[in-house]
């Protein structure tokens, strides 16, 4: 009984067993395994990476990497110099959260298409999945910003100034997209139960 | 009808989430460094180097991390590469926006500024490498006992104006120059100026290569 109501929210199915961990574990490896959906999975995370921290400057890449009259070579340098571990703008556990959720959402949009091909997709899963990159995007804002940006988003909600109390400056977001993800990769995973990928079977 | 909402889900929050951190623009490139709206009162504000090259334009929060992390990694490098050669001015206007001890910690940057250019700088060097000691409670006490040990300021003094906000015109210039560019809050912010001209605003703590390549410079 208390493990049913562990496992469901209000009807909402959550990874509250190792099982249904291996069951992630085991639907993600069987999609990434083929090697459409392995690209699919490569491009969707350099391109959510670059989403996340092109969004905190877009004047800049529109001014001078996109247009102006840089060299090609200034015009890469100052693009790859925008996202972590190779720029300055975020510290290593910000670079790596953020690497986390866009290989996160990489997995995630490669079960989405795999299970969309297939199978079709439901609302609850597509919608958790793009929840997901929201909040990986606004955790890129809030790295880089020290949680200005959030307030004055958050403002407009009524909550002005209970963003600056978050111990990690608003890096929760990118934690929360974590959260999002998974959810969403283990829902993608759960709805896939029963069938084959690749010829095995996704069960376990 | 799923796949559809997925993709406007996705589109709208991305979409929605790049227009609330990127901010505007900050100006018109190729506008010149004396006509832009967040350069108001450039002669007057603290500056390492000399006008008439390159500028490098900062708006900066003592409170906020990552102009911590902006002056530790970006900021020496500017001064050794563009200020140091005489190829350029790296400029500062504070901008409290972040944590509630930024304003007076602003105050009484100004408030030192007013006296002396060197312990300003010595000050925000202060703030931003002893970031975490601070709040709204002990900022003003913790400045006094800091510049007390600096030679020719009166930190008495400094901190008495601080309270009194005796330079709030020169906090609220800066404020006002950054709205008038449509800069935002995502700090700090950074407008590269190349001989004189506008190139480009950058947010957060960008790195001196960056800047670098942005400007032309080695």
């Amino acid at each position: 009984m208390m493990g049913a109501v562990g496992r469901s929210l209000r009807g909402v199915r959550l990874p509250t067993r190792g099982r249904d961990w291996r069951l992630m574990g085991r639907t993600a490896r069987l999609v990434l395994g083929l090697p459409t959906y392995a690209a699919v999975a490569a491009v969707a995370s350099v391109l959510s990476l670059t989403g996340f921290v092109v969004s905190l400057n877009v004047s800049l890449v529109l001014a001078v990497v996109v247009g102006g009259s840089l060299p090609l070579g200034s015009r890469l340098t100052i693009l790859a110099e925008l996202y972590p571990f190779v720029g300055t703008s975020f510290s290593p556990a910000q670079g790596l959260l953020l690497v986390a959720v866009a290989g996160l959402t990489g997995v995630d949009v490669a079960m989405a298409t795999y299970h969309f091909r297939e199978h079709g997709l439901n609302v609850q899963q597509g919608g958790a999945g793009a929840a997901g990159v929201v909040l990986g995007t606004l955790g890129a804002g809030c790295a880089a910003c020290g949680s200005a940006v959030l307030v004055g988003l958050l403002s407009l909600l009524g909550v002005t100034g209970g963003l600056l109390f978050l111990p990690l400056e608003g890096l929760e977001f990118a934690l929360g997209a974590v959260v999002v993800l998974t959810l969403s990769i283990y829902w993608l995973a759960d709805g896939m139960r029963g069938g084959e990928i690749n010829g095995c079977p996704v069960d376990i | 009808m799923n796949r559809r909402r997925y993709l406007t889900l996705a589109g709208t929050g991305v979409v929605g989430a790049l227009a609330g951190c990127g901010g505007g623009s900050g100006g018109e490139s190729g506008q010149s460094v004396d006509d832009h709206p967040a350069t108001a009162g450039l002669e007057g504000l603290p500056r390492r180097g000399e006008l008439g090259g390159h500028v490098v334009l900062t708006f900066e929060d003592p409170s906020c991390s990552r102009c911590a992390a902006f002056h530790e990694n970006t900021v020496p490098k500017i001064r050794s590469n563009i200020v140091d050669p005489g190829d350029g001015a790296y400029v500062v206007r504070t901008y409290p926006v972040v944590y509630d001890w930024g304003k007076p910690a602003t105050q009484a940057l100004e408030s030192t500024y007013a006296r002396s250019g060197d312990a300003f700088w010595s000050l925000l060097d202060h703030y931003f490498t002893q970031q975490s000691q601070f709040d709204a409670d002990n900022v003003l006490d913790r400045t006094e006992t800091f510049l007390a040990g600096l030679p020719d300021i009166d930190a008495g003094a400094v901190v008495a104006d601080a309270r009194n906000e005796a330079h709030d015109d020169a906090v609220q210039a800066n404020i006002t120059a950054a709205e008038d560019a449509g800069l935002g809050e995502t700090t700090p912010v950074v407008l590269l100026f190349r001989d004189g001209e506008f190139a480009t605003k950058a947010n957060g703590s960008v790195s001196y290569d960056l800047i670098a390549e942005t400007l032309g410079v080695n």
